[in-house]
């Protein structure tokens, strides 16, 4: 079995757990959210492997929906976030010194804002909720890659491949389909799959800090910032599992990210 | 990687371990002053200035730094501090208040009627958090009289001179005072340092008894780390709430005042329809009586205090539980079968799925808490699954307060309340005379309205508690459970306190709303033994 191999086989494991999380959590996200007050305050134990808050709520059921909602909202949001860098992107590289002047004016005004400031004011803006933590995330990551798709498509054009299908009459069209596309397209899906974390990681803080989802909502960031109220009572469950999970995820996402590059990097094909 | 990966968890669990074992640092204070943690809110923002809400501001307490004409006794009627008499006019238009003639503000000067008459006019004009549009203006006649000229008789204007702290008129400038105020009181502010303490030491010339505690220092911090200050042994007296009433902390007793603290859901008594300003208003299904009145004896509120209170706290009825104004004729018994009766009558038929239909549609409400108050969010799921006890399929929902109020003309929220005043009646149930219903839910009666008036029009304070009284239920009309029932109080809430062993804290009275300043409204007579 040589590296290839391997790595494929890892992201095909890895995707396979993290589509059973998000099928498993929409499928608890019921019984989450049920309170029994019967059960409060219960640390782990087989019944209920990450214990119950203190409202009787099943942590380990909370746990699951929390992460489900996360990579449904990370997905989303990557995907918007994507499309808009890549759309940016293909415009500046090809649209002319203006457009591309304004549109890396724009890449640098969003990154000079420091990202959580900025997801927490759009999602402000935006109403807070999953309206606003879904638009301030999609708002706020989309130009480190559109930089890149920029980068990428401007180096393509001097390529001498390229130039000589200008000269030949190659039709625009014709040429980014054929020629710009190919070349893109791995780094772009690298690009995708490495947004994820980021994207999780941002919306579980800004609901930490409480300008995201609201409070019934069954989100990591919710759990974690109840956790913080408990922790001095001895709760330490409430919020170790449930951080320790997420944790769990945005490392799967970063190593499916990594080994996606590995795996489409030419360089790599011998190995 | 892994090392240190392994060392992080460690020195996690260590630190989880240690926070679980510390206490028993206890160390002996000083025995003339007391150190008391408050919540972060509790910080005046604007300062100490009672144009800017101190004292008399969203949660009312005494003012300390400043005196009161009058104050509120412990049973909540009234009693006198600088003033030695008031009277009001036949017509309740005029108040005529003498005051004492041996007070000196703290810088030396005399307290006289012109400095009392000046407070006046200053909170009318600039007070942003309470409601003086019933003084027309206060003037003195000479330098112990005071009369206040109202805008409409307003019989229950001694409970508002019971939080008013008179400032200087030669020394008061509102950029500054609030941070430096000079006043009457018992204790003058040595130190404010914003975000953290405040230092307050025994006024040498006060005019009333010498307090017995010379110096108060109120720390403001967050409810977890007032429970370490506590287990450290770092403060006398601590905040705390229910979540932390079943820990022990060595060397301090846990005390629970009663308060009017009381928590409850409005439930708004209109059909469903758009106001004029396009917001949704109205409940199809706590439109109808029968479901507030089932609602209302459906829950069984010493099961809700159990399961979130751990047991601190008493049942709620109205929202002046204890008051000289309340009317007791609003409490009921927990009673399932006599609910489930009245939601049948109502045409509430329970459906396969243990949620009652009518015509069709299901019975269902969304309930809304605001969010970031673990209490609030506890008592509105219980009360949900109390109400799919009755049948009902509750939503929970939580809300900043920015859209809440709006929310709340349409959607039971769960509010606080509870003051020291009988105008809270008013200011909920009295209809709004722009709109047509109250304020905070949509909900009109006209002979409640009417009592609510005469109470305020009344000269004698003792007449108007029974005409408060009979605004909430006269025999035949009223906002309790024979009547329109808009409102379900659910619980009063406990204040809790962490109290250092050895430390006397004296009678407290009911506390109001607010979790905070009540509790050193009297921490001049508290003491040491």
């Amino acid at each position: 079995m040589n590296g290839r191999k391997g790595t494929l086989i890892f992201w095909g494991v890895a995707s396979l757990i993290l589509f059973c999380l998000v099928v498993i959590g929409l499928f608890v996200e019921e019984a989450a959210t049920v309170t029994d007050f019967s059960r409060t305050n219960l640390p782990p134990s087989l019944q209920y492997p990450f214990g119950t808050d203190w409202m009787g709520r099943d942590m380990f059921q909370r746990t699951l929906a929390g992460l489900s909602l996360s990579i449904r909202i990370g997905l989303l949001t990557a995907a918007v976030s994507a499309a808009v860098a890549f759309v940016l992107g293909l415009c500046a590289a090809t649209l002319g010194s203006r457009v591309d002047a304004c549109i890396s004016w724009c890449i640098d005004w969003v990154m000079g804002i420091p990202h959580i400031l900025l997801v927490m004011l759009i999602s402000i803006a935006c109403g807070r909720g999953f309206t606003g933590v879904v638009v301030g995330v999609a708002l706020s990551h989309w130009t480190s890659l559109a930089r890149l798709v920029r980068g990428e498509i401007l180096q393509l054009r001097q390529a001498p491949y390229m130039l000589a299908a200008e000269k030949l009459g190659v039709s625009r069209l014709k040429q980014a389909g054929r020629h710009v596309m190919p070349h893109v397209l791995p780094q772009f899906i690298t690009g995708l799959v490495l947004l994820f974390p980021h994207a999780i990681l941002h919306e579980a803080s800004v609901t930490f800090l409480g300008f995201g989802l609201s409070s019934e909502q069954p989100a990591i960031g919710v759990i974690l910032s109840e956790s913080m109220r408990y922790l001095t009572t001895g709760k330490w469950w409430l919020a170790l599992f449930p951080g320790l999970s997420l944790v769990f995820v945005v490392v799967l996402f970063s190593l499916l990210g990594d080994g996606l590059r590995r795996w489409l990097d030419p360089a790599s094909a011998h190995r | 990687m892994k090392l240190w990966k392994t060392k992080g968890i460690i020195l996690f669990l260590a630190t989880v371990l240690f926070m679980g074992c510390q206490g028993g640092n206890i160390s002996p204070t000083d025995r003339e002053g007391v150190i008391i943690a408050m919540g972060t809110t509790s910080e005046p923002e604007a300062g100490f200035d009672p144009a800017f809400g101190w004292g008399a501001g969203e949660h009312v307490h005494e003012p300390l730094i400043q005196s009161t004409l009058l104050v509120t006794n412990t049973d909540l009627t009234i009693g006198y501090d600088l003033a030695t008499s008031y009277d009001v006019s036949e017509d309740g238009m005029t108040w005529t208040v003498k005051i004492r003639s041996d007070v000196r503000f703290t810088d030396g000067e005399k307290l006289t009627a012109e400095d009392v008459a000046f407070t006046y006019n200053t909170v009318k004009e600039s007070s942003s958090v309470n409601d003086f549009t019933m003084l027309d203006y206060a003037e003195a006649t000479d330098d112990t009289t005071v009369i206040f000229h109202m805008t409409r008789p307003f019989s229950i204007w001694p409970y508002t001179m019971a939080i008013v702290g008179i400032v200087p008129e030669h020394a008061y400038d509102s950029a500054s005072y609030g941070s430096n105020p000079i006043g009457s009181g018992r204790y003058i502010l040595k130190q404010w340092d914003r975000g953290q303490q405040v230092i307050l030491e025994a006024n040498p010339d006060y005019y009333g008894e010498a307090p017995i505690m010379k110096r108060v220092t109120i720390l403001f911090m967050e409810e977890d780390a007032a429970f370490l200050a506590a287990k450290a042994g770092q403060v006398d007296v601590a905040y705390t709430s229910a979540t932390y009433s079943d820990q022990t902390v060595t060397g301090y007793g846990l005390a629970a005042y009663d308060s009017v603290d009381n928590r409850g859901f409005n439930l708004p008594a209109i059909p469903r329809m758009e106001d004029e300003k396009g917001r949704t208003i109205g409940n199809d299904l706590t439109s109808d009586v029968r479901v507030r009145r089932a609602i209302n004896i459906g829950i069984d509120r010493k099961e809700m205090i159990d399961n979130v209170l751990n047991g601190y706290g008493t049942p709620a009825y109205s929202v002046c539980d204890g008051m000289p104004w309340y009317n007791e004729s609003g409490e009921v018994e927990y009673d399932p079968e006599e609910a489930a009766a009245l939601l049948e009558e109502a045409g509430w038929i329970l459906g396969e799925d243990g949620i009652r239909q009518r015509d069709g549609v299901r019975a269902e409400l969304t309930l809304l808490y605001s969010n970031g108050d673990s209490v609030r969010q506890a008592l509105a799921a219980d009360f949900a699954n109390q109400l799919e006890k009755l049948g009902i399929d509750c939503t929970l929902e939580g809300v900043g307060w920015d859209t809440a109020y709006d929310r709340a003309l349409s959607t039971p929220l769960l509010w606080g309340w509870g003051a020291h005043t009988p105008m809270e009646l008013y200011n909920i149930y009295h209809t709004m005379s722009a709109a047509g219903y109250a304020e905070y839910s949509p909900y009109a009666n006209e002979t409640v309205d009417s009592y609510m008036d005469q109470a305020l029009a009344t000269g004698d304070l003792e007449e108007s508690y029974a005409l408060w009284r009979d605004a909430q239920w006269d025999g035949t009309t009223g906002v309790t459970q024979d009547g329109d029932i808009p409102w379900v109080w659910l619980v009063n809430i406990d204040h809790l306190y962490w109290v250092r062993d050895g430390l006397t804290v004296a009678e407290q009275k009911i506390h109001p709303h607010g979790h905070g300043w009540s509790l050193v409204n009297n921490v001049d007579r508290w003491s040491w033994s």
